[in-house]
């Protein structure tokens, strides 16, 4: 009977929730006690602390980049460079970018990597910035473009940024901390991707924090929240992580060579790459861990029209499946110990082919009931239970953000996210299963459009907040 | 007996009000204001004085004699404190070379222009000269009063930090103006034209030698000394720093003996 299937998923889903949670409720302590008492201020300062050279891929972003830049020259780090590599901008991305840090071709760059990439053009420097270098590349795509970043770096760790991301001041030097804990073994850190809509962003920095007016933005903040805090950090104490955002990771330049770079030609590339440093390690039988860094925090500007989000999420919808048939000599393979018997499987079964379970199971249990082979209060019982469990997932995230963080202050912002976390299960859920089958959909079509992603300028999100 | 007293002292005064009086009016910027004594008091003193002046191609000068103190009190409008110490050596060296068994005593200080010059300033002056033992020409400056106090523009993001320096400094009698983030530095050092900018090297908005670089690219009478005060203790930033002209690099944590130690050297 497939409705006892369907049920049985629900529980087997619900128990992995449960349990990831309750990892990262164990670890959550420790995450608060580092956060508040580490004396970042001193390492920051401190010769020891590896150099990072930060990767910024900008494909038209005029709007957003010099605010972008400005931040991440500012960071609260010893040693580090900032490489924005401009994937062949149809918009004034170069232009504004020289025109603001008066930058001027290098004669004889120095790509001393050897990942291949479209054709580089020129590298424009300023030595009144040290710190800055612009790499104009053909159009290749945003891995291509990381991959002629790690090319042109300088230093043994590179940090992925998104070009609509600000970094909070002391991001960057929580993450190294966590890197320094365990050099030998450590090829990846992600970090907490947070939801800047609705904060108030001067001077390259976030503050007043508070969230989303608009409705899309809002859901997706509780949405974050959730997967980083609930989630990761509960996969990170497994050494099972599938992913690193790639708004904000950083990794060890010899790692990432190691195992060729990153992909390009589909979307998932942060995530293909772990896959990829998992596979690489565990076949070599070489220690490793990919950690997770919730208190180093990135504030990113979510989509805020139906259409954007629509897009990104049908996008994340066919890197995932690419990433899970490119990967799928991993499934249950003891060889590659949590990720190939418990990650990988997770992923495929209650991530990728979690619509198809939710869409049938639904139906078969409608069916049911309107056969009068189930009785319709069982049904409504095992819905309700569904979305309790839901729901108390998303307020177990909100506890773990108030133990560790407590970044919203207003005690409104609390009301409205308890409130949203129930409005969560009306729509937008749904919403999300739509859109993922639509990028299977696209993934079957080969249709590889990165789509639309508007960029609004972080002042004019400032003067709406 | 009291009465005549007291107009005496009156009339004391009256001489030094008067010579402040005319330093004012002689010039609207700098004057530089000399005492000349010699203590065997030569008769023609004053008309020697004239001979030698009057040689010097258009020198402005006066002379007053202070009956007081049997001081000559020459004023040399528009001269700074070197031009004016160079005339007192050229006096000096006539006065040595004409006349025999001179020893003459020379006190010398300048008025900025817009500050009133205190009769007791000039007075104190006359009797130094009068009372010296020395030859050599005593130059007057009292910081406090030709000069503003020093002003100082604290920049760093930590409250703390601020706080501290700026009672610190208030107590060493600076001037002092506070920015958080490298933005508000920049607009303050424009309108504020601080001596000396004392800040942290990671900033908001702006920091490190970009900052720094924006500091000296501003177009001010007079570029402020940059003093360094950080935690960053990276010896190729540091070396940068140095490279880039900033005045001094105070690591954080700090001693205070040693920071003020160091504001105090910028002043001189």
């Amino acid at each position: 009977m497939y409705g006892m299937v369907a049920i049985y998923y629900v529980m087997i889903v619900n128990i992995l929730y449960f349990s990831i949670i309750g990892l990262s409720f164990r670890n959550i302590w420790t995450i608060a006690r580092r956060a508040k008492y580490s004396s970042y201020n001193t390492l920051a300062g401190s010769e020891l602390v590896p150099a990072v050279s930060l990767l910024v891929p900008a494909y038209n972003e005029e709007l957003t980049i010099i605010e972008n830049v400005n931040c991440l020259m500012t960071l609260n780090y010893p040693t580090f460079e900032v490489i924005v590599i401009n994937d062949g901008s149809s918009d004034k991305t170069m232009d504004v970018l020289i025109a603001e840090y008066e930058l001027h071709k290098i004669p004889n760059p120095d790509m001393s990597g050897t990942i291949e990439t479209n054709t580089v053009r020129d590298v424009y420097h300023n030595p009144d910035y040290p710190q800055l270098f612009l790499i104009d590349k053909e159009n290749g795509g945003k891995a291509d473009s990381l991959n002629a970043g790690i090319n042109l770096s300088h230093y043994p760790l590179v940090s992925s940024i998104d070009a609509d991301s600000l970094l909070e001041k002391d991001a960057l030097i929580r993450m190294a901390r966590m890197y320094m804990e365990n050099p030998e073994e450590t090829v990846a850190i992600g970090g907490d991707v947070r939801i800047a809509n609705g904060c108030l962003i001067e001077n390259g920095a976030v503050h007043n924090i508070s969230l989303p007016r608009k409705i899309w933005p809002m859901f997706q903040s509780i949405e974050y929240l959730k997967a980083f805090l609930g989630g990761r950090i509960g996969w990170s104490h497994m050494n099972g992580l599938v992913i690193v955002s790639g708004a904000f990771g950083l990794f060890r330049k010899d790692s990432i060579i190691d195992v060729g770079g990153y992909r390009g030609g589909y979307p998932g590339e942060d995530m293909n790459i772990i896959i990829k440093l998992h596979r690489h390690m565990l076949k070599n039988k070489i220690p490793y861990r990919v950690a997770f860094c919730p208190e180093a925090v990135c504030w990113t500007q979510a989509p805020d029209t139906y259409g954007i989000l629509a897009n990104q999420r049908k996008r994340w919808g066919r890197g995932n499946m690419k990433n899970m048939i490119e990967n799928r000599g991993m499934l249950f393979n003891p060889r590659y110990k949590v990720m190939g018997l418990i990650t990988m499987p997770y992923n495929v079964l209650f991530e990728t082919l979690n619509p198809y379970f939710r869409i049938t199971g639904l139906l078969a249990l409608g069916g049911y009931a309107l056969l009068d082979m189930t009785h319709w209060k069982i049904l409504l019982v095992f819905f309700m239970l569904n979305f309790f469990s839901g729901y108390l997932l998303s307020v177990g995230a909100l506890v773990l953000e108030e133990i560790a963080f407590k970044r919203y202050k207003k005690p409104s912002d609390l009301f409205k996210m308890l409130l949203y976390s129930a409005l969560k299960f009306v729509g937008y859920h749904q919403l999300g299963v739509l859109w993922r089958v639509q990028g299977h959909i696209q993934y079957l079509q080969k249709n590889n459009s990165w789509g639309a992603m508007t960029r609004q300028s972080w002042n004019d999100e400032s003067e709406t907040a | 007996m009291p009465q005549s007293v007291i107009v005496q002292q009156e009339y004391r005064t009256d001489v030094y009000h008067n010579l402040a009086e005319r330093v004012k009016e002689a010039s609207k910027d700098s004057c530089g204001v000399m005492f000349l004594y010699c203590s065997d008091q030569p008769p023609q003193m004053e008309s020697r004085l004239r001979e030698i002046l009057q040689y010097e191609p258009g020198l402005e000068f006066e002379i007053v004699p202070d009956s007081q103190t049997d001081t000559l009190a020459i004023m040399l409008p528009g001269h700074t404190l070197a031009a004016a110490h160079y005339q007192a050596l050229l006096i000096k060296h006539h006065l040595q070379e004409t006349m025999n068994q001179v020893d003459p005593r020379i006190t010398l200080t300048v008025f900025p222009g817009q500050v009133d010059p205190m009769p007791a300033t000039l007075k104190q002056m006359a009797e130094s000269a009068k009372l010296s033992v020395s030859s050599d020409i005593q130059i007057f400056t009292k910081p406090e009063a030709l000069k503003d106090p020093g002003r100082i523009l604290i920049v760093d993001h930590d409250d703390t930090i601020r706080e501290f320096l700026r009672i610190r400094l208030h107590l060493q009698g600076y001037e002092t103006l506070e920015a958080l983030d490298g933005k508000a530095a920049l607009e303050l050092i424009e309108k504020w034209e601080p001596d000396v900018v004392l800040t942290e090297f990671h900033l908001y908005g702006i920091d490190g030698l970009p900052f720094i670089r924006q500091i000296q690219k501003l177009l001010l009478a007079q570029t402020p000394k940059i003093v360094v005060l950080t935690g960053q203790r990276v010896d190729q930033t540091i070396s940068q720093c140095f490279k880039n002209g900033i005045e001094d690099y105070v690591t954080k944590p700090f001693s205070p003996v040693e920071l003020d130690a160091r504001i105090r050297r910028c002043f001189n």
